[in-house]
């Protein structure tokens, strides 16, 4: 609602979203600069995989705040843990934005992709016999809630007060609403798909065991 | 046997009210109930009250203080405007006119008042104030007829003749001298205007002013004429009885003529069928080629004619003791009469005004007891659009059904994880059905509940008289406000500011978010957004989604 009285957050220059654009592709390679066994073959799968889901979220736009990266940030994250989990959702916000329109939001939007990912390999979700449903509902409502606060954050650019804040987040409870229940139905249509998917793939920590104990045998 | 006979007696209590209520209260008084009134103290509400956004507006005079008093839907006060100079009775039908612009200015809505001491006020309804005021002739008395709206301008009758003025700041553009008249409405019909006199002579106006007398009865014509298929009606009162004439609008020759009672009520045509009363009888005549009557009844009344739809009228009768006639026609020749109570039984002239709010259908009655009653309709009008089907949400609406089903299905067999698929799948159509609507009810619900109180925008003194009652913008870009002012009709702040910018020669940008249209610059001044104040508060919408009224002050101001 804010957005109509003109509360958009900071205007950003071209030169000021170039360095905000740089800032977020480094600490998306930051994340990734780590050694695996299959560099090609992983990189090309995140590559597929971020495409993918930037896509799906380009082309579910027009459903006001059904956000299918917060499930998928969430589950990427408890399946290949928080580094890829939040090069992922920074690479997401990014890509998808140069679509749907880049600026200060975007920032806010990677970032809180990314806790979400980060939040999501700490919390067992995956169990041997597969994903955790019950847990990943109630991760993926609460990642709803958590994503949009983080992005509302956006509008603070000095202008706006504590009670015009909290007006403005309780203005938007209709849209949290239906993002948590887009999230409850990504989870419970596509959570296990997804997550198998993602299984296919060794874990960070499983590529770092493996080089250090190819290392070994080598030596 | 016992609970039989006691299910019997309950059955027949409960029917019991519902006997007694056709033996004894018309069907009107079943169908409505009394919403509320309101009391005037003293004066005659001689002419049907009109309703102009949202309020009812009513007449009143015959007391120490003639006025023009406006009431909100609900029956709360909202505004008064009286002359203390007018002559009494004032009987002029009041004219509610929209908003326009034609070859003499533009207006906003207007509410036009012909007092009987010649004043004609044109006010703003919304608040009463005079947009403008004009003084036409007088001759014992002034205007006591109605008028009527040619594009740009407004006819009014005043007692010697009939004028034409300006609607957008009430100048004379003619007066055509014409016989002393009373209750001399004017009818305008293809470019012609007629109106009739004292002395029983029908006047034809051009639209340039010049009169010429169309044809002469043995005595009055006191009403507007009306323009039926078979000729121009005109109901001619004499001492004792009256006739109802059918003439060549043309030549005024006189094609049929029907007696009738003394004392006749103002006619008035629905399509082909025109009904006239007076005090004996209503009739009820079919015209096509020719006129013919196909009902009357026994019934008196003098002044207006209330007519609903093609089916019901409702007519005050002009008894001491007496309500008033409800009357169902059914198109062809069965005329049926019902007396109906109001509670303000006693003379009365004024036909009843019918509005519907909120799905709720009123009637308004008005005599000379001063006492305004108003009656709601005990059935809600079910509002039924079957123009428009949006096959993409008839869609929508048919997968929640199927998902709803599948859900209870699958929730009452156990099965969790399908449950939950077809719910949550629920879940999300039913939200983005309902989320244009439920955020915009949310947003109004905590801005009423957290606002800031507002402050009104005051009316700067420096604007032009000719903004009053119109909509104005301003902008404030570089610590200086220019305001842009005389708008009317624009229905949304976003309209009306794209038409101020225009003025302005400011170019506007514009974002198409998903709540709304976002201004983003204006004249090319950015800065970290735009936001504006309507009418001093501060608006909560996007700008193409805020109504606003006919004199709305809209402020934009940089972030």
């Amino acid at each position: 609602m804010f957005e109509a009285m003109g509360v958009h957050g900071p205007t950003l220059s071209p030169f000021a979203s170039l360095v905000l654009d740089v800032a977020l592709l480094a600490s998306a390679f930051w994340l990734l600069a780590k050694p695996t066994k299959r560099p090609i073959m992983d990189s090309l799968f995140l590559a597929t995989l971020v495409l993918s889901v930037a896509l799906l979220r380009v082309v579910m736009e027009p459903l006001p705040n059904v956000q299918p990266v917060t499930v998928a940030a969430l589950l990427v994250g408890a399946q290949l843990g928080a580094r890829r989990g939040a090069a992922f959702a920074v690479l997401v916000a990014m890509i998808s934005n140069f679509f749907m329109g880049d600026g200060w939001w975007t920032l806010f939007q990677a970032v809180g992709w990314a806790s979400v990912a980060v939040a999501g390999s700490q919390l067992s979700l995956i169990t041997p016999s597969g994903l955790n449903l019950r847990k990943a509902i109630f991760a993926s409502l609460a990642a709803a809630v958590w994503f949009d606060l983080i992005v509302s954050f956006s509008i603070l650019d000095g202008t706006i007060g504590f009670t015009d804040f909290i007006t403005y987040l309780i203005h938007g409870i209709p849209f949290d609403l239906l993002h948590m229940a887009s999230n409850l139905a990504f989870v419970v249509w596509l959570g296990g798909w997804f997550s198998g998917l993602l299984e296919e793939q060794p874990t960070l920590e499983e590529i770092e065991f493996a080089v250090v104990n190819g290392h070994g045998i080598d030596g | 046997m016992f609970q039989r006979f006691i299910a019997f007696i309950l059955l027949s209590l409960m029917l019991l009210p519902l006997v007694s209520a056709n033996q004894e209260t018309s069907l009107w008084n079943q169908e409505n109930s009394l919403a509320w009134e309101y009391d005037f103290g003293t004066g005659y509400i001689s002419t049907s009250p009109i309703y102009v956004e949202d309020k009812i507006i009513v007449r009143t005079s015959g007391n120490s203080e003639p006025a023009v008093t406006a009431l909100e839907s609900d029956g709360t006060f909202a505004w008064k405007h009286s002359n203390l100079l007018s002559k009494n009775n004032d009987m002029s039908p009041l004219l509610s006119v929209n908003a326009g612009e034609g070859v003499c200015g533009t207006w906003p809505d207007l509410l036009l008042v012909g007092w009987t001491n010649g004043v004609i006020d044109a006010l703003h309804p919304s608040n009463g104030s005079v947009y403008w005021s004009t003084q036409t002739e007088v001759a014992g008395w002034g205007i006591t007829g109605a008028a009527s709206v040619s594009e740009d301008h407004v006819i009014y009758p005043t007692r010697r003749g009939v004028g034409q003025f300006c609607l957008a700041d009430g100048s004379q553009e003619w007066w055509a001298e014409t016989g002393l008249g009373w209750r001399n409405g004017v009818g305008l019909y293809d470019g012609s205007i007629y109106s009739g006199d004292e002395l029983g002579t029908l006047w034809k106006i051009d639209l340039d002013g010049n009169s010429t007398a169309l044809a002469t009865f043995e005595g009055k014509i006191r009403h507007a004429p009306q323009m039926t298929q078979a000729g121009l009606l005109v109901h001619v009162q004499s001492s004792t009885s009256s006739t109802v004439y059918i003439l060549d609008p043309v030549t005024g020759e006189e094609h049929q003529q029907f007696p009738a009672g003394p004392s006749p009520a103002m006619p008035v045509l629905n399509g082909k069928y025109a009904a006239v009363a007076d005090s004996i009888n209503l009739q009820m005549l079919k015209c096509d080629t020719m006129c013919t009557v196909v009902s009357q009844i026994p019934f008196h009344s003098n002044g207006e004619i209330g007519w609903q739809n093609e089916s019901h009228l409702i007519v005050p009768h002009n008894t001491p003791e007496s309500d008033w006639g409800s009357f169902r026609f059914d198109g062809g020749q069965n005329l049926t009469l019902e007396l109906i109570e109001t509670g303000i039984s006693g003379y009365g002239t004024a036909a009843p005004l019918w509005f519907s709010s909120n799905g709720v259908n009123y009637t308004v009655f008005g005599n000379d007891q001063s006492l305004l009653r108003v009656y709601q309709s005990n059935y809600r009008e079910e509002i039924v659009d079957t123009k428009d089907i949006n096959w993409g949400t008839q869609g929508i609406v048919f997968a929640a059904y199927v998902l709803l089903a599948s859900s209870a299905i699958f929730f009452i067999n156990g099965k969790k994880e399908f449950f939950l698929r077809t719910f949550s799948l629920l879940l999300v159509l039913i939200l983005l059905l309902i989320l244009p609507e439920l955020s915009q009810v949310w947003s109004e619900s905590i801005d009423q509940v957290l606002s800031e109180p507002s402050t009104s925008e005051e009316w700067d003194e420096q604007w032009p008289d000719s903004w009053l009652g119109t909509q104005v913008v301003i902008f404030e870009i570089d610590g200086e406000e220019t305001a842009f002012g005389g708008f009317v009709g624009y229905e949304n702040v976003f309209t009306v500011t794209e038409a101020a910018a225009e003025e302005a020669g400011y170019s506007l940008s514009v974002e198409q978010t998903g709540i709304g249209m976002y201004i983003s610059s204006i004249d090319g001044v950015e800065g970290k957004g735009w936001e504006y104040d309507l009418d001093g508060s501060k608006g909560r919408l996007s700008a193409d989604n805020t109504e606003i009224k006919s004199t709305s002050i809209v402020r934009w101001t940089p972030v």
